[in-house]
Parts: structure tokens; C-alpha cells; sequence
């Protein structure tokens, strides 16, 4: 049994990704201390994915916790060391996280009809269409039962 | 596209200014479309990293190097670099400058000379790998080519790129941030540090944010005690009182009221690059020093309410600050007399006045073998102090001096495990206290002390304001002053 559920936000970052979604409900930062650069493993204590690799996921978090170098230690994960996350997807991506999805190349959502932190499940396959910034993107979000 | 370009912005968008240029418009209009900017603004100052450069970042044994030395920024440079026609912008009015990081770049070598290249006898010693020195060396002609001033510092806007009130900068330095908008009146964010390496090479930036009048109001007032506002003295005080500030504003914009008259640069910076870690927008309103308010009511944005929410800062909050960041990391021995194995100053860099002072306590005096005492200051500040006579003394007495570099942007954590730290710098404990070493927050008489005689032991001052009002009231106040000054 496969549920479906598509979901309509707004590019914050353009592009195109499909993966496996990483549900954090705390606030999560970017920097090498939040998330490791090298393994690209969190390390934000406390964070409900603590100890997960964000490599290749499509990372769901409420909005950014910490230092202003957490965009370029996203982007130092994205292009440098292939650890980095697909996308992101947040209630609100603030504006140190553009910065960084915008220089990864990665597409980033937020302003979606439902809240998706509680809509999206670790696991779930997901993917995201956000053709350009600004503008509406779409998430379909797919779950084996 | 909804943002409004001016006719020269429209133009670097479409490539007719190299393509340097469009690459970075390409990324800043995406940018504002996204945080819904509605122009850009032009910039005067843009504060960032110098690279490591490196031909090949994914050669396995530079790659593990750049993991322990790159805080992630130097790659964005590279297809700048691969860009024949790059040069930052060019106007005359905009200066797009640089942070400390590792090394003053002609003391790599010299032995013992600073937080890159010291021995410590029977506990270890450290030196920044040779390759990454050269790669930053390369990182930082290559700066230099396309017109960056390196200024390596964090307080360029004390000496070397002043923005005036009502101008528009990008900094990534969250203590210069908050300085630029609370004493200097020029509007910044703590912007991200992608955006500021394509600031510089179009001298613009979506207006968001803090860019943004109504995004400065403050938000509720803190008010000292009058206890305070007369007893602060030393960068150690002022540091502890702007994270009391902070504290008690709870992450919000606020109006500080009731503060001492007359306070210079040295305090100004503390206050303000302490409140800065512990809120998002870097932005005070210190009022009879923040220009954009010369009242509440402007302090509010005309947006006052009738009775605004208000919280008091007294002597027990400074004390309390105090004690706190000395036990995040507590230092080995007996509170009264703790062994140190560095003591340094100057985080954010020193104000010449502050190197006066240390050059003035060091007088006479020999720091004791085996301590390192690190005296760390920018670059017109450094020349100065060598002109003037002061860091002879402080060398003459074995410390060091030096410039372009931030002790905790080296790595740290590779440092010899288990060294004591003295410091008179918040921000030091702050983001030093998860490598490994033992932190001692105080002041700088104290500090200098500690240096000479090998151990921290708390002041006289401080055994006073650390005792309870009621034994208080039966003490005399201790002086002891150097240069007008008494300090903890």
C-alpha cells in the first residue's frame, strides 16, 4: 500500500532533488560543529537526528540554529566533501540557509500548505520540484504502508 | 524577476561587465527574490574569509588537511579565481576587506612567536602545517589580484574602513555587525558569508533584514542599575556586561538606558561584540551612543508602547557573568591561585589603548618561563605600538605581539591537550570552551599578573564586588588603578 501526498511552498533555493526524507524537529544549524564537514554527520546534541548522516537526504527542520558560517559549511559539504544534504525543507528557511542552498546548488522549500514537520516522516521518499526561486515548488511526498 | 535593478545592476546581470560579475548577480538576485527583497542597496564595507587555496581540494592528503584548517569558505572563491576579468567592485567608496584567521603571515617561522608556532616545555607544541600556510599565503595574493584589501582584522571600523551613519554594509563578523549598527549608525546584517564574497565583486546586496528600517526597532528596554553604570571597569567588566544585556533582552532588539558617560572604544566594542552571540540581529541601542536614536521613542522606530517591557542589569548579574564563564570550562587548582599556561588578549582585536595599557601594567616585569603571554591586535594598531615604544616593552618583557590572526580560527583543537587559558575575550570562552582546554575569564590586571607570577589569583577588586551587599557595605573599596582605570 503506497500513500501520496503532494504538497505546494515556495522556492527559497531552485532545483530539482529526490530522496530520503530526515525529520529533525529542533532547530538545526549547518556550521562544522552542528553537522561535521568531513562525514557530514550531526552532531548538534540533543537533535532528534543526532548521529545520522545527512549525505544525499532531504533534511526537514523547523528553521536554523547558530553561527552565520553554517552557509558555507553547507556548501563545504554539498561541493567539497559529497556529504551534504538534497534539499531542504523547513517551515521558514532563514536567510543564513538560502545563502547556503542558493551557493550548494541545492533547492530548498518553506511556506508549504501543511506543516511539514509534522507531514513528512524520516524514511519517506521525497521529492521536490522548484523550478525558480520565489516561486512555487512542489513536494510529493511517498510512503510505503 | 520582482526586485528593481538599477541600470548598472541590470547590466552586471547580463554580462556586460565580465563574468565575474554576472556570476555574483547571478547568486544575489536569486538571493533576493528569495528573502522577497524588493532592491538592492549599495555597499560601503564587505567583511570576509581569506582563502586556502588549493589546485586540487579532493587530493586526498590536502583534502584532510583542508577538513581540519578550511571553515568551508575557500572553495567558493575557486571559480572566482578560474574567472580571467574578476576584480572587486570598483567604486572608491566600497572596501571589501577580510577577518583574522591563522598566522601573521611573516612569523610563520619564527619560533615561539604567537598561537600558530609555540612550545609549551613538558606539555607540547603546536605549528600550522606547512602546506596549508602556503596555500593561504596563495589564497591570500590571490585576494590581493582582484583588489581585496586584506585587512585581517575584525575591527576594520575603528581604523581602516569607517562607515558613516545611514550607509550600507555586509559583514560576516557578527561582533563587527553589531558595532557597525549600534555606535556607528551604518546598517548591516550578520550576513552569511556566501553573500559577502558576492557582495564584493558588485559592491551590492538584496536590502533585507537589518537593511531594513523596521527591522531595528527595539523591541523593550534594559536598564542598569546606577551600581553599575558607576563601578565597571576593565574590558573584562564591559564583556560581562554586554552578555548580562543580551541576556536579559531574551534574543530581542533593545534600548539600554542608564549607561556610564564618557565610554571610549575599548567599552563600546566589548559591549557590543558580547551581546552579539547571544542574539540574532546585531543591533543595540545604546542610548546617548547609538546615533539613528536619540530618544526612546526613536529607539522604538516611533513604535512604543505605553508601558514597554523592562529588565535591570545590577552589580550581582556582572558578578554572576563572571562566575559562569569561568566554570564552563573551569581551570585547574584552588579558586584563589590556578596555574596558567596562556594568557592572551584581543579578542575582537585589541584597541591601541588597550595595548597601552598592557604595555603599561608589563613595565618592569618579566612574564614567567614557560608562560605565554599573546598580545593580539590589527594592523595599524601593531605598527603603532611599535612605533610608540609599546610592544618594545611587551617583547622586552616576553610576550608577543602580533597581528592578522584569531587564536580560535587556528585549530585549537589540535593544540597540546589540557592547557589553561587566561583571557579577558567572552567570545574566547565562548566558542573556545568545546576544544579541550581550560578557560579563565578575568581582567587584564589580572591577567598580567598571571602571566609574571605563572598563576591567576582574583583581585582585590574582586574579592569586594564578589562578597554579598550586606558584607560589602562594611568593606572600603579597593583602588587599584593604572591610567584612570581600576579592573577585576
Amino acid at each position: 500500500m503506497t500513500q501520496t501526498i503532494v504538497l505546494t511552498g515556495i522556492a527559497r533555493s531552485k532545483g530539482k532533488a529526490a530522496g530520503e526524507a530526515l525529520v529533525n524537529r529542533q532547530r538545526l544549524g549547518w556550521a562544522f560543529n552542528a553537522v561535521g564537514n568531513e562525514d557530514g554527520v550531526v552532531l548538534q546534541p540533543g537533535a532528534d537526528i543526532e548521529g545520522e548522516c545527512v549525505g544525499g537526504k532531504i533534511v526537514v527542520y523547523p528553521t536554523v540554529h547558530g553561527s552565520t558560517s553554517g552557509a558555507v559549511s553547507l556548501y563545504f559539504k554539498c561541493t567539497q566533501t559529497d556529504h551534504g544534504p538534497a534539499a531542504l525543507i523547513c517551515r521558514e528557511v532563514h536567510y543564513i540557509d538560502i545563502g547556503g542552498a542558493i551557493a550548494s546548488g541545492i533547492p530548498a522549500v518553506d511556506s508549504l500548505d501543511q506543516d511539514p514537520i509534522e507531514t513528512i516522516k524520516t524514511g519517506d521518499w521525497v521529492e521536490i520540484d522548484a523550478p525558480k526561486v520565489g516561486q512555487k515548488a512542489t513536494v510529493t511526498i511517498t510512503r510505503k504502508g | 524577476m520582482t526586485m528593481k535593478l538599477t541600470q548598472y545592476q541590470q547590466e552586471m546581470l547580463d554580462g556586460k561587465h565580465g563574468e565575474a560579475k554576472q556570476f555574483c548577480m547571478d547568486k544575489l538576485t536569486d538571493f533576493g527574490e528569495a528573502v522577497e527583497a524588493e532592491e538592492m542597496v549599495p555597499l560601503v564595507l564587505t567583511l570576509n574569509g581569506v582563502p586556502i587555496w588549493a589546485k586540487d581540494r579532493r587530493e586526498p592528503k590536502m583534502a584532510s588537511k583542508l577538513a581540519v584548517y578550511d571553515l568551508g569558505h575557500s572553495a567558493l572563491y575557486d571559480p572566482l579565481f578560474a574567472m580571467k576579468d574578476a576584480k572587486v567592485a570598483d567604486h572608491e567608496c566600497t572596501k571589501c576587506g577580510s577577518d583574522p584567521y591563522m598566522m601573521q603571515l611573516d612569523k610563520y617561522d619564527v619560533k615561539d612567536s604567537g598561537p600558530w608556532n609555540f612550545e609549551i616545555p613538558g606539555k607540547g607544541s603546536f605549528k600550522i602545517d606547512e602546506e596549508i600556510h602556503r596555500a593561504y599565503q596563495d589564497g591570500y595574493d590571490k585576494m590581493a589580484q582582484h583588489g581585496w584589501l586584506n585587512w585581517l582584522s575584525c575591527t576594520p571600523y575603528f581604523n581602516t574602513c569607517i562607515p558613516k551613519m545611514g550607509e550600507y554594509c555586509a559583514s560576516s563578523e557578527s561582533s563587527a555587525a553589531c558595532y557597525i549598527n549600534t555606535i556607528l549608525g551604518a546598517k548591516t546584517n550578520r550576513e552569511q558569508a556566501v553573500n559577502t564574497v558576492y557582495c564584493a565583486y558588485t559592491g551590492c546586496l538584496p536590502k533585507y533584514g537589518m537593511l531594513l528600517e523596521e527591522n531595528r526597532a527595539a523591541k523593550c528596554i534594559v536598564e542598569l542599575d546606577d551600581e553599575v553604570r558607576d563601578n565597571l571597569e576593565g574590558v573584562a567588566d564591559w564583556a560581562a556586561l554586554g552578555a548580562c544585556i543580551a541576556e536579559k533582552a531574551d534574543n530581542r532588539i533593545m534600548a539600554v538606558t542608564n549607561l556610564p558617560k564618557m565610554m571610549g572604544p575599548t567599552a563600546t566594542k566589548q559591549i557590543v561584540s558580547c551581546a552579539s552571540p547571544g542574539m540574532n540581529d546585531p543591533m543595540m541601542h545604546l542610548m546617548g551612543y547609538t546615533p539613528e536614536s536619540p530618544t526612546l521613542e526613536a529607539a522604538f522606530k516611533g513604535k512604543m508602547p505605553k508601558n514597554p517591557e523592562r529588565a535591570r542589569v545590577t552589580m550581582g548579574d556582572i558578578i554572576e557573568m563572571y562566575q559562569r564563564l569561568n566554570n564552563l570550562m573551569p581551570a585547574a587548582g584552588p579558586d584563589r591561585a590556578k596555574p596558567v599556561d596562556i594568557v592572551i588578549m584581543g579578542c575582537p582585536h585589541l584597541t591601541f589603548e588597550e595595548v597601552r595599557e598592557i604595555a603599561q601594567r608589563l613595565k618592569g616585569k618579566k612574564v614567567k618561563e614557560g608562560v605565554k603571554l599573546w598580545v593580539q591586535t590589527d594592523t595599524p594598531s601593531y605598527f603603532m605600538a611599535h612605533h610608540y615604544g609599546d610592544a618594545k616593552i611587551i617583547e622586552d618583557a616576553g610576550g608577543k605581539i602580533y597581528h592578522q590572526t584569531c587564536m580560535v580560527m587556528t585549530p585549537m583543537r589540535h593544540y597540546p591537550a589540557g592547557l589553561t587559558v587566561a583571557t579577558d575575550s567572552f567570545k574566547y570562552v565562548k566558542l573556545g570552551s568545546g576544544f579541550g582546554q581550560k578557560w579563565i575569564f578575568g581582567n587584564p590586571e589580572a591577567l598580567i599578573n598571571a602571566a609574571v607570577t605563572g598563576v591567576f589569583t582574583p583581585t582585590a577588586r574582586w574579592d569586594y564586588w564578589s562578597q554579598p551587599r550586606d558584607v560589602r557595605q562594611t568593606l572600603a573599596m579597593p583602588h587599584v588603578g593604572i591610567t584612570g582605570s581600576v579592573s577585576a
